[in-house]
């Protein structure tokens, strides 16, 4: 568009107009003013200089002083340029806005083909919107869209949150914290239609009768993430011990001191780790024979040779050299 | 996934490398005595060739006139299995005095003497010095157990001996230690037991035992040979036999088969531990004991004069070996002719490697980016 209109102009400042170094407004050129600096608006894309934005648009909102284009442009939203091809510029601002709305990846569809379905119909309405065919629909789909995604992830939202009170505190569902979130995903409900104000459970809201914009064949639903596990420091081992029980308190007189020490309790030091640590380390090892394991362990090394941890068994053996460097 | 307290002690170090048979323990001592002695042999003879070689000129009579007779053609009389072991114990013993002196914690000296007793095991008192060793040891031991004590003060608590001398066998031991730093005591493990046992008598058992366990069980092969568990359980049979044999009959019923067997492993050990000279049952009287000790000084002081006459040579001077070793110095007496070659040709061969990877090395421009 401001290719066709630099064009119009004389051969001499055709090359000039190209380069972008005429304001198409005030007609000043960056040879005269160097510190020139051009803004476009995303509305239309025209360009003009920084001294024309500031002198049209400094008081409120008004139209675009190029000729024949009467769009409303705000000061706030001029920006620099970042592509030399304005063209290039809308496409990319255009393909943002749809890659916002429209964010499922592979994992979220049945198959590899529903996928590339989705992918075809992501790219036509990116070229619809780009190519002004059906705009206005267009636009009305994806709001559409943009809208039903908020409302499944808010309503997956509140189910994860629920979980995690009811998880904290055994209070009926009526109590306040419930209702708290019930009113909180009602706002959210509002915003799609009053008929789902009244539904009880968030969760429940079907959304395959409303117009979500778009229908896409192979598309998993949504589902709230499983609750984590508490974590786990030993990976599911635990140790069981055959020999002992440990008992809550013993009345022992090395140990009296340590239990109301303010240094040993500040740190959070608790006497049944000490306890537990005490009896597992005099009972570690009670059942093992060395004698008739080192034997054993030493016939099955011999099998298999080359197993690293037994090196030193074999080597005691007094066959073998030891395998130790002489770092002098 | 259940881990009992066997389990858990079987994933150790102590029990994966450092556990032995008795016939083991006899036969890596004796095949490290065997050839330290070819190599304290075989250096000795070099010495004294090359000796020879530059006295050649000169007369016998002028090394006369020196002052230092050299004793040319004796054999080197050096220290058998038996004398090496007792030096080592010896100096174990020192150990403790020696944490005794610092005040390290118990533990501080218990792995400390461990990492002697380990050393030892695959080196030879006459190839390294005891004493040299047993100052790293510690030091190693200090790091090991988080007890922190600055080098510097370490080593200002020695009459004669300096900084370099701590650290200059450091990585000589903990690669004889195989990085196996974590050593099971069985201190704690006899709290455990205490604690365990409180409900059923209240005595002095525990003190003895403990004593035991900080003297005696460091400074045999109880912990090559048995489980801390089983240590202290026959400490304290050595401090309360009766407690203990009703204490072991409520954790273990009598008509389990282990039973015995456990009973026969703690005797065994008990008879390990109190057969070291340390161990002082309450039936020893003092006299008996200044006897035993007088008795033990002496042997000690004809195994050190021994020991001075079957040094290795070519291991007297562990700082200027250090330091050669991180220069990769080749000069003189460090290293062997033969090790400084092998090492040349080692780094030759990266090279060629790394030149028939990258393509050999471009060479300079003499004058700047202007050459033609
Ligand atoms: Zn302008
Ligand atoms: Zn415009």
């Amino acid at each position: 568009m401001s290719k066709a209109a630099s064009r119009a102009n004389g051969a001499s400042t055709k090359r000039l107009a190209e380069d972008g170094d005429i304001c198409p407004v005030c007609k000043s050129s960056r040879y005269l003013n160097p510190n020139m600096r051009f803004r476009v608006n995303p509305e239309c894309y025209h360009r003009m200089c920084e001294s024309c934005v500031d002198r049209i648009f400094s008081h409120g909102p008004a139209a675009c002083p190029i000729a024949g284009c009467k769009r409303t442009l705000r000061r706030a939203r001029f920006r620099e340029q970042t592509f030399e091809d304005l063209k290039v510029e809308r496409e990319v601002d255009i393909r943002k806005r749809v890659a916002r709305v429209m964010n499922k990846t592979e994992s979220d569809f049945e198959t590899l083909r529903d996928y590339n379905n989705y992918l075809e119909t992501v790219e036509e309405i990116t070229w619809n919107l780009i190519l002004k065919i059906d705009l206005e629909a267009t636009e009305k789909r994806l709001r559409l869209w943009e809208e039903a995604q908020k409302a499944e992830v808010e309503s997956i939202n509140s189910t994860v949150s629920r979980r995690l009170h009811t998880a904290t505190d055994t209070v009926d569902p009526q109590s306040d914290t419930a209702r708290v979130i019930l009113k909180k995903s009602g706002v959210q409900r509002k915003a799609l239609g009053p008929s789902s104000a009244n539904t009880p459970e968030p969760g429940a809201m079907d959304t395959g009768l409303k117009d979500t914009g778009f229908t896409f064949a192979g598309l998993k639903k949504r589902v709230a993430p499983e609750p984590e596990k508490p974590f786990d420091p030993y990976g599911g081992w635990n140790i069981e011990p055959q020999y002992y029980t440990v008992m809550d308190d013993y009345d022992v007189d090395f140990i009296s001191g340590a239990k109301t020490d303010v240094h040993h309790l500040a740190g959070g030091y608790d006497i049944r780790d000490f306890y537990s640590r005490a009896l597992c380390e005099a009972f570690s090892g009670f059942g093992v024979f060395v004698e008739e394991e080192v034997i054993a362990r030493e016939n099955q090394a011999s099998g298999d040779v080359g197993v690293g941890t037994q090196t030193a068994a074999t080597v005691a053996d007094g066959g073998k050299e030891v395998n130790m460097d002489d770092i002098f | 996934m259940k881990l009992t307290e066997d389990d858990l002690y079987r994933t150790s170090t102590q029990f994966k490398h450092w556990s032995f048979t008795p016939s083991q323990l006899a036969a890596q001592r004796l095949q490290t005595n065997i050839q330290a002695s070819e190599r304290v042999k075989a250096a000795v003879q070099r010495q004294r060739a090359q000796r020879a070689k530059q006295l050649d000129p000169a007369s016998a009579s002028e090394s006369d006139r020196n002052g230092t007779p050299v004793p040319l053609d004796r054999e080197v009389n050096c220290l058998t299995v038996a004398e090496e072991k007792k030096l080592v114990d010896t100096f174990c013993e020192k150990a403790i005095e020696l944490g005794g002196f610092f005040k390290f914690p118990i533990e501080v000296t218990a792995t400390g003497i461990q990492f002697l007793r380990r050393f030892y095991l695959f080196n030879s008192p006459m190839t390294y010095e005891p004493q040299t060793i047993s100052r790293s040891a510690m030091f190693v031991a200090n790091k090991t157990e988080g007890h922190h004590m600055p080098l510097e003060k370490y080593a200002a608590g020695f009459p004669k001996a300096t900084s370099e001398q701590v650290l200059a066998p450091e990585y000589l031991l903990v690669q004889a230690l195989r990085f196996n730093f974590d050593i099971r005591h069985p201190f704690r493990a006899l709290k455990g037991g205490h604690l365990d046992m409180i409900e059923m008598a209240r005595g002095n058992a525990y003190t003895f035992a403990s004593h035991i366990l900080k003297t005696a069980a460091l400074l045999t092969d109880a912990y090559f040979l048995y489980t801390p568990s089983q240590i202290w359980l026959s400490a304290h049979l050595l401090a309360d036999e009766l407690l203990t044999l009703f204490y072991l009959s409520t954790r273990l019923p009598p008509s389990s088969p282990l039973h015995s067997k456990t009973l026969t492993t703690l005797r065994s050990c008990a008879a390990l531990l109190s057969s070291h000279h340390t161990f002082t049952s309450p039936t020893t009287s003092a006299a008996d004991k200044a006897a035993k000790d007088k008795k033990e000084k002496e042997e000690v002081q004809l195994l050190i004069k021994k020991l001075r006459q079957c040094r290795d040579p070519d291991k007297l001077d562990l700082v200027k070996l250090n330091q050669a070793q991180k220069r990769d110095a080749v000069d003189g007496e460090g290293l062997e002719e033969k090790k400084a070659k092998r090492r040349k040709l080692e780094r030759e061969g990266y090279q060629k490697e790394a030149d028939s990877f990258w393509g050999p090395e471009l060479p300079r421009r003499e004058n700047g980016a202007g050459g033609k």
